[in-house]
């Protein structure tokens, strides 16, 4: 059985798996890239209440492996809380909240070195403060942001995997089945990284 | 006209400009000079008001801007640009703009489309643009971006003009030009603050020299106290820059 024929004859398995990650990634990236930004500029904006409690959140998150908060997430937190939460969720909260603290990092670091020199000359040529914001910073921002970000979200992509460790039925877990049917794992997972290659290439092609 | 009174600026315990006095009078040229590290560009932005002084007050026109500001307040109000401007030796361009989009957006907020057009037509032609004005600030020179940036200054028609050291970036013939370009716009009435190291240019032109050494203004005056200085400091200072020009 080749590559060709398991893509086939899975077919149906792969993509049913696949649209569990597309929407897993809908959530992580859209919720990320939001409440990721909105923190950023927010913490500039109020350092003590948002900037700092922020920064140190991020820095004690990026200590952690991904798979730890997430089983942590899945298992301990929810027996003290006595919840019972789809897994689905889970997932979905665990790595958006791992990405919102990425884009977080990313933007602010963006606000904090973004040049001064660019905000004078707005100034001295009678420029509106909205018109600093949309004509000035945001486009110049979101030229140094995209690439990370763009890199940033393909890595969340591929961390989507590690839903499969708690039984979410993401495109992993399809091929963990299929392999368990047929015991071809070079050829299923060959098959897999052709998915995540289809996602991520036209995404890597937009950040260069 | 503008007025400065007192003005003082410290950075880390150094007094950088110390009660500093000057005015400088509707259509007149006003120049700056001194030593490196003396305060020239600290008090040109104070001037231009983007950086505020620790002390003082500035009278611009019918406005008063007394400092320290109010607590609580960290914008200057009215906001005096972009009658009053300034151009930078850093050239402060934007850099997703071509220099045509630097020049002509700020121009928009004060001229219809036609006019800033036109304008700016007459602007490449005074400066010698146009093989580059459609160019991205990082694919010109710093002499073709230094041009570039007095133009958007220009185009904004301002009343107050203030340059730290425009033509440092330029070649011979270019500063020349610029230069010249100064010396039109006194006769238009425009007031002028330079910052510059032609002091033959300041002889010829300037309305009023300015001495500034140590945050202090030491001399100040007409073109005779370039020719004549009565301070010491001034003269020893003429004589370097005579013997390195
Ligand atoms: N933002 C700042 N923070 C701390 N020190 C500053 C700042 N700006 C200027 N200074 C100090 O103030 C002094 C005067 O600087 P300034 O740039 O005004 O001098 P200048 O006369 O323009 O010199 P040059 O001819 O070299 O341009 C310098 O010692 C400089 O280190
Ligand atoms: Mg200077």
């Amino acid at each position: 059985m080749s590559v060709l024929d398991i893509i086939i004859d899975y077919h149906m398995a792969f993509l049913n798996g696949l649209l569990v990650t597309v929407q897993l990634c809908a959530i992580i990236w859209s919720v990320g890239i939001i409440i990721g930004t909105l923190t950023a500029i927010g913490s500039i904006k109020y350092h003590k209440i948002i900037g700092i409690p922020a920064r140190i959140f991020s820095f004690i998150l990026s200590g952690i492996p991904i798979l730890v908060f997430l089983y942590w997430l899945h298992y301990p937190a929810q027996s003290i809380f006595d919840l019972v939460i789809d897994p689905f969720y889970t997932a979905a909260l665990t790595l958006t909240i791992v990405n919102i603290f990425g884009v977080y990092d990313l933007v602010r670091e963006a606000l904090e070195n973004f040049p001064k020199q660019y905000l004078t000359a707005a100034k001295v040529t009678g420029l509106s403060k909205k018109q600093t914001i949309f004509k000035v910073q945001l486009p110049l921002i979101i030229r140094q942001v995209l690439p990370g970000l763009l890199l940033l979200q393909v890595i969340m992509l591929h961390t989507t995997l590690f839903a499969s460790l708690i039984s979410v039925e993401e495109i992993f877990r399809a091929a963990q089945r299929i392999n368990a049917h047929i015991y071809k794992p070079v050829e299923i997972y060959t098959a897999l990284g052709i998915f995540f290659l289809i996602i991520c290439l036209p995404i890597n092609g937009f950040a260069m | 006209m503008l007025i400065a009174n007192n003005i003082s600026k410290t950075y880390e315990n150094e007094k950088i400009i110390d009660k500093v006095s000057l005015s400088i009078k509707a259509g007149e040229m006003t120049v700056l000079i001194g030593p490196s590290g003396g305060g020239k560009s600290t008090l040109l932005r104070i001037l231009s008001m983007l950086t505020p002084p620790d002390e003082g007050e500035i009278i611009l026109n019918d406005n008063k801007y007394k400092f320290p500001l109010p607590k609580n307040i960290n914008e200057i109000s009215p906001r005096p640009w972009p009658e009053l401007t300034a151009v930078f030796q850093q050239l402060f361009l934007w850099p997703h703009m071509t220099l045509r989009e630097n020049i002509i957006f700020p121009a928009l907020n004060i001229l219809n489309e036609e006019e800033a057009k036109k304008e700016l037509d007459e602007l490449i032609e005074l400066f010698d643009m146009a093989s580059f004005i459609d160019k991205y600030p990082n694919e010109t020179s710093g002499g073709q971006r230094q041009r570039a940036a007095i133009a958007r200054a220009l185009i904004l028609q301002p009343s107050y003009i203030m340059l730290d050291e425009v033509t440092s970036a330029l070649d011979i013939e270019q500063a020349a030009k610029v230069l010249d370009i100064l010396k039109k716009l006194k006769k238009k009435n425009i007031s002028i603050l330079l910052i510059t190291h032609h002091v033959n240019f300041a002889k010829d032109v300037a309305n009023q020299i300015i001495f500034l050494d140590k945050g202090k203004i030491i001399e100040s005056g007409g073109a005779e106290i370039l020719i004549e200085p009565k301070n010491k400091r001034l003269k020893q200072f003429l004589s370097i820059i005579e013997s390195t020009s």
